[in-house]
């Protein structure tokens, strides 16, 4: 159990959006509605909240802290996409990162509230009254609370490919369910609905009831168009949508008034799946069960788990299960469903299985890599050339530090 | 076959007039690229207004001292004779085809072609530029070419922007990738 898990009988946390944007509002009322009902309720008013929540990033911020003065009693949960930037402005706070991990948010937001209450009751046993200390410093001690903003790499890769352990190598019972997602209740079931009636009726469909526009239009090649930026679109996609939130609309035609973004469906699609995903499968994938990568994805456009270009780079020429590659890359299984989820979602992944399952044909060993067939190596293909780094690691270095 | 060592330290670029090869090497390199671009005389002027009769250069200077080479290839086919001379002992193939221009899939089998020997030693990935001025033909069209041609697995194919040197590092890291997927990123 996480140290941030809600414990049975505990009280509904009173959360009061102090300073956020609209569509964090609305995400997080989503959230409210759907998942945290028993743990979180959204308060109306500052008095009755007993912990606040604070974008950093927002115009206007310190007017927000200035009205915390007079609720010493209560808890302050901040949020920014450079928290440790934002830590010297406002020393003392616990400042998460964006995007929000809305599955540890409802734990940090209660404890931040317990402790700021118990430190304001429990004040020390002198008699001269004790100067004023804001509440926060001493309820919010940086270690006590989880690193989500501690690095913004990190939590990326946290919020984008989860924490779940590895399987193990071969079935040995039933599968946690916390390792499946329905992607009918996130956006990417949707989007794929309105792409495939975008295609058989060959007309654009819209998801109607989002904040801003989602299209995809069949012709010249299948696209999807927003006026979602990335930074909300992601936060969206990770979100669990309520069933009657979104619904498709058929449309004769896709108006443009020039502040969208027009991406191929295949990138969109592998976007929307690995943010939704978080490093986990859709519902009734067998994760023992080979499949192969019949393409690799747009790199240049799609987000990359880490990982993404060797899974891929391996995926494309060997018939194998996800387990299978993680183990055969030596990486945490959750990077390979990342990817496995991004591609089934985008058409990328072939589950016609080979007339030899067993056989996979391993990767080059040298630097040799005739298009049409592997060679026969047998050793893992995270065993290195010991001593000097091969020609291709060299320059693989050069470009990781480079771009 | 050769080994590493016995390699030379280059990486070739090639693919159709237009496409973004000098371009390319211009936003990998890190020295000033060494370029034949001349006047365009020929129809290649109804394209860009210079175009490279020669080869040009780039390199990567790696950290212990050790140079990778950039070489471009003319795109003209009648500097052709100088693609096998060019590519000999190269590392792999990044082949970039213009999509705007009129049969994109056909300069894609056409460069392959010429380039086979080269690439069933190698590798070869595919970056298909200007897609911002002609949609068609999608990368999923360039993949079935692609495993039309024989080529299984079927090479990366990206969308590139041949002035975005994130764009041709990736092309590079996928080349590098496909040569050998063991190769440690993280």
């Amino acid at each position: 159990m996480s140290r941030h898990t809600i414990l049975p009988g505990q009280p509904l946390t009173a959360l009061y959006l102090l300073h956020v944007g609209s569509m964090d509002a609305r995400l997080i009322g989503l959230s409210v509605e759907r998942h945290w009902k028993h743990t979180v309720h959204l308060a109306n008013s500052l008095e009755n909240g007993r912990v606040v929540l604070i974008d950093c990033d927002r115009p206007g911020v310190e007017a927000a802290f200035e009205q915390l003065a007079p609720h010493p009693r209560t808890g302050v949960v901040c949020y920014a996409f450079h928290p440790k930037d934002h830590a010297l402005r406002f020393p003392n706070r616990v400042i998460l990162g964006k995007p929000l991990n809305l599955e540890a948010l409802p734990g940090i937001l209660a404890k931040a509230a317990a402790e700021s209450a118990r430190i304001i009751a429990a004040p020390p046993r002198r008699v001269a009254p004790a100067p004023y200390k804001p509440p926060s410093a001493a309820a919010q001690p940086s270690e006590a609370l989880p690193p989500l903003g501690h690095g913004l790499q990190t939590e990326d890769e946290r919020d984008l490919c989860g924490v779940m352990d590895d399987l193990p190598a071969t079935p040995t019972g039933p599968l946690p369910e916390r390792l499946f997602f329905n992607p009918d209740e996130y956006l990417i079931g949707h989007l794929l609905r309105a792409i495939e009636q975008a295609a058989s009726s060959g007309r654009p469909h819209l998801i109607a009831g989002l904040p801003r526009l989602i299209g995809v239009r069949p012709r010249p090649v299948p696209a999807c168009i927003t006026d979602f930026r990335d930074n909300q679109l992601r936060p969206l996609s990770m979100a669990q949508l309520p069933p009657t939130t979104a619904r498709l609309i058929g449309a004769s035609s896709l108006t443009s008034n020039g502040s969208e973004t027009v991406s191929a469906s295949e990138d969109f699609l592998w976007n929307v799946a690995a943010w939704a995903a978080r490093g986990r499968l859709p519902e009734g994938t067998d994760p023992y069960k080979p499949v192969r990568l019949r393409a690799w994805p747009n790199f240049t456009k799609v987000f990359m788990s880490p990982h993404a270009l060797r899974i891929s780079a391996l995926w494309v020429r060997t018939w194998a299960s996800p387990v299978e590659i993680a183990a055969r890359l030596g990486i945490p299984q959750r990077y390979v469903f990342s990817v496995f989820s991004s591609a089934r979602f985008a058409g990328l992944l072939d589950n016609t299985p080979p007339v030899r399952p067993g056989a996979i044909p391993q990767p080059p060993a040298s630097t040799s890599a005739s298009p049409p067939s592997g060679s026969a190596a047998t050793e893992p293909v995270t065993r290195q050339q010991a001593q000097r780094p091969s020609i291709l690691s060299r320059i693989l270095r050069k470009l990781l530090n480079a771009v | 076959m050769r080994s590493e060592r016995a390699r030379h330290n280059k990486i070739i670029f090639s693919g159709t007039v237009g496409a973004g090869k000098s371009t390319a090497i211009n936003a990998l390199s890190d020295l000033p690229p060494v370029s034949t671009e001349a006047l365009a005389s020929d129809d290649t002027a109804k394209l860009k207004k210079t175009t490279t009769v020669a080869m040009d250069y780039g390199v990567l200077n790696l950290p212990d001292g050790e140079k990778v080479m950039l070489y471009g290839t003319p795109g003209q086919e009648r500097f052709s004779f100088m693609w096998d001379i060019l590519s000999e002992g190269g590392i792999g193939l990044v082949l970039l085809i213009n999509n705007a221009n009129t049969d994109p899939l056909s300069d894609l089998k056409g460069y392959l072609d010429a380039f086979k020997d080269f690439i069933t030693g190698t590798a070869v990935t595919v970056g298909v530029t200007h897609m911002d001025r002609a949609e068609t033909p999608g990368l999923d069209a360039y993949r079935a070419k692609l495993a039309e041609l024989g080529y299984q697995p079927v090479p990366a194919v990206f969308r590139v922007d041949a002035r975005s040197r994130d764009d041709v590092a990736m092309l590079v890291k996928a080349l590098l990738y496909t040569l050998n997927p063991g190769l440690i990123d993280a």
